[in-house]
């Protein structure tokens, strides 16, 4: 019988700050990171407004990442290796003391960022800014790792799935400890107005702060964020042998595909609840043990109507006493990195027992009628949590974590 | 003669040097013709062709890279110095490099 997958460190990066710490306090404080675009000029575009990362990561990536090796990566995958290097850090790894044979990384990527806001693009180094197997590889360069190294791609689910295959890794015994993550930036003129051209993104750009607001009725489209957010998922016997600090246990996934429509979800949600299902089913975990949800809540109307409904389906009279938010009305999406960034969020919701809010909520949707937690964090012991990911294209993810 | 070789031999030596220094993030006096390029500066192997690529300006030079990458494949270089003594050889030979061997 194989052991438990744990979680042992964590790094994030987005538009609320440049570490976990800051990251969380600005998250249980209710802050929004959604402000107007300064990436490039946006004044033509429908949405003017985005969740930047902090301009101060420029000088802050500066230490951790040399000269050379950034000139051969986007502002996206030097993101990514900062979250990694922190995430390794707060896991107190020492890579020299571990098997690298028996070491992983899994990088959830959709695109790498190499996009018209990347000013140093040259012929030298445009195909190692543009292969979406860039993060993983660098992050296993840096440490020297020998474990299996490489990138999926399920679109908004990315590293959700990303995890799910670290942990399929470490349960069947290929790995000891893998680095998984996600990085992900669509603040361009292109794809801003390709997101547009599908009707998929708010126009409420003032004020910015307040326009993403996940199941509200005056709800419009999502919100870009951009950002990365890397866990260290390690064999609870390798945590155990290094004195590690678990902050809690990936018990198991649901992973499906809708097989429907290349954009919209399954009607009614059915794809979302089968998911749920199956990942509740993955961990022998039953439903009046669901604590909290970290919902995909991207703010879209069919997204938080059809995942309310998923919810419905799948927890019936249980479904109104599980508190749930979203993440994205703080962050905006985040797109590749929203899994394993939501994901950090759960299992710091189940650590500090504390569940963040779903700000902007002033106007609830009359047919959404679940607890989403609106505008405050709330204390209450979280021993069991859900994190749900749906991507473009039918992708699903469940992860859940447990209390260790 | 010998002498037109030692000055060009210097003139490379600081390029080369003041290459490493920049891209690795060193400093110049930290590098000698014993430094190795992987293990001492954690460099790379493009570093090698980026290095080419100045010294066919500087000198227009004719030769194609894959002649260059024939002759490295038999001489493998580690060293700033191996390098230097390579891009000497490019210099005076150009294409006309791998009827040394």
């Amino acid at each position: 019988m194989a052991g438990k997958v744990v979680v042992t460190g964590m790094g994030i990066l987005s538009s609320l700050g440049l570490d976990l710490d800051t990251n969380w306090s600005n998250l249980v404080a209710g802050t929004s990171g959604i402000g107007y675009i300064t990436l490039f000029d946006a004044s033509e575009n429908q949405t003017r407004i985005a969740g930047e990362v902090p301009a101060a990561f420029e000088d802050h990536c500066k230490k951790y990442i040399k000269k050379r090796a950034a000139g051969q990566m986007t502002r996206v995958t030097r993101m990514c290796i900062v979250a990694a290097k922190d995430a390794v850090t707060h896991a107190g790894v020492d890579f020299e003391q571990m098997d690298k044979t028996r070491c992983s990384v899994i990088m959830g990527v959709v695109n790498t960022g190499n996009s018209s806001v990347e000013s140093d693009t040259t012929p030298q180094n445009t195909v190692f800014k543009s292969m979406s197997n860039a993060m993983s590889a660098w992050v296993s360069l840096d440490y020297q790792l020998m474990g299996p190294n490489y990138a999926i791609n399920t679109a908004c689910a990315s590293s959700a799935y990303a995890l799910a295959s670290g942990y399929d890794l470490i349960r069947n015994n290929q790995a000891d400890l893998v680095i998984v993550g996600g990085a992900d930036s669509i603040i361009n003129k292109e794809e801003i107005e390709g997101f547009n051209a599908l009707y998929a993104l708010s126009v409420q750009n003032d004020p910015p702060e307040k326009a993403s607001k996940p199941f509200a009725a005056d709800r419009d489209g999502f919100v870009i964020g951009e950002g990365a957010g890397v866990i260290i998922l390690e064999s609870e016997e390798s945590a155990i042998r290094r004195g590690a600090t678990i902050y809690s246990e990936l018990a198991g996934y649901g992973l499906s595909s809708e097989g429907y429509n290349i954009m919209a979800p399954m009607k009614d949600g059915e794809g979302m609840a089968f998911t749920m299902n199956k990942a509740l089913l993955s961990t022998g975990i039953s439903l009046d043990e669901v604590d909290y949800i970290n919902a995909h809540g991207t703010s879209t109307e069919l997204n938080d109507r059809y995942e309310t409904l998923a919810i419905k389906q799948v927890f019936g009279e249980q479904a109104g006493k599980i508190p749930i938010s979203s993440s994205k009305s703080m962050l905006g999406h985040t797109i590749g990195a929203a899994g394993t960034i939501e994901g950090i969020i759960t299992i710091l919701s189940i650590y500090h027992n504390t569940i963040t809010p779903t700000i902007n909520l002033d106007h609830p949707d009359p047919d959404l009628d679940l607890d989403y937690v609106p505008q405050t964090s709330r204390k209450r012991e979280v021993c069991v949590a859900l994190s749900n990911s749906f991507g473009f294209g039918g992708h699903n993810a469940t992860l859940v974590f447990r209390k260790y | 003669m010998a002498q037109i070789a030692e000055n060009r031999r210097k003139e490379i030596q600081e390029i080369v040097y003041d290459f490493f220094a920049d891209e690795c993030e060193v400093d110049v006096s930290e590098i000698s013709d014993q430094t190795n390029i992987i293990k001492d500066l954690d460099g790379d192997s493009l570093m090698f062709l980026e290095l080419i690529e100045i010294f066919k300006k500087k000198y227009s030079l004719e030769i194609e890279l894959k002649t260059i990458g024939k002759y490295a494949v038999k001489h493998p270089v580690e060293t700033i110095g191996q390098l230097i003594d390579m891009q000497m050889l490019i210099i005076e030979h150009e294409n006309r490099i791998l009827e040394l061997d």
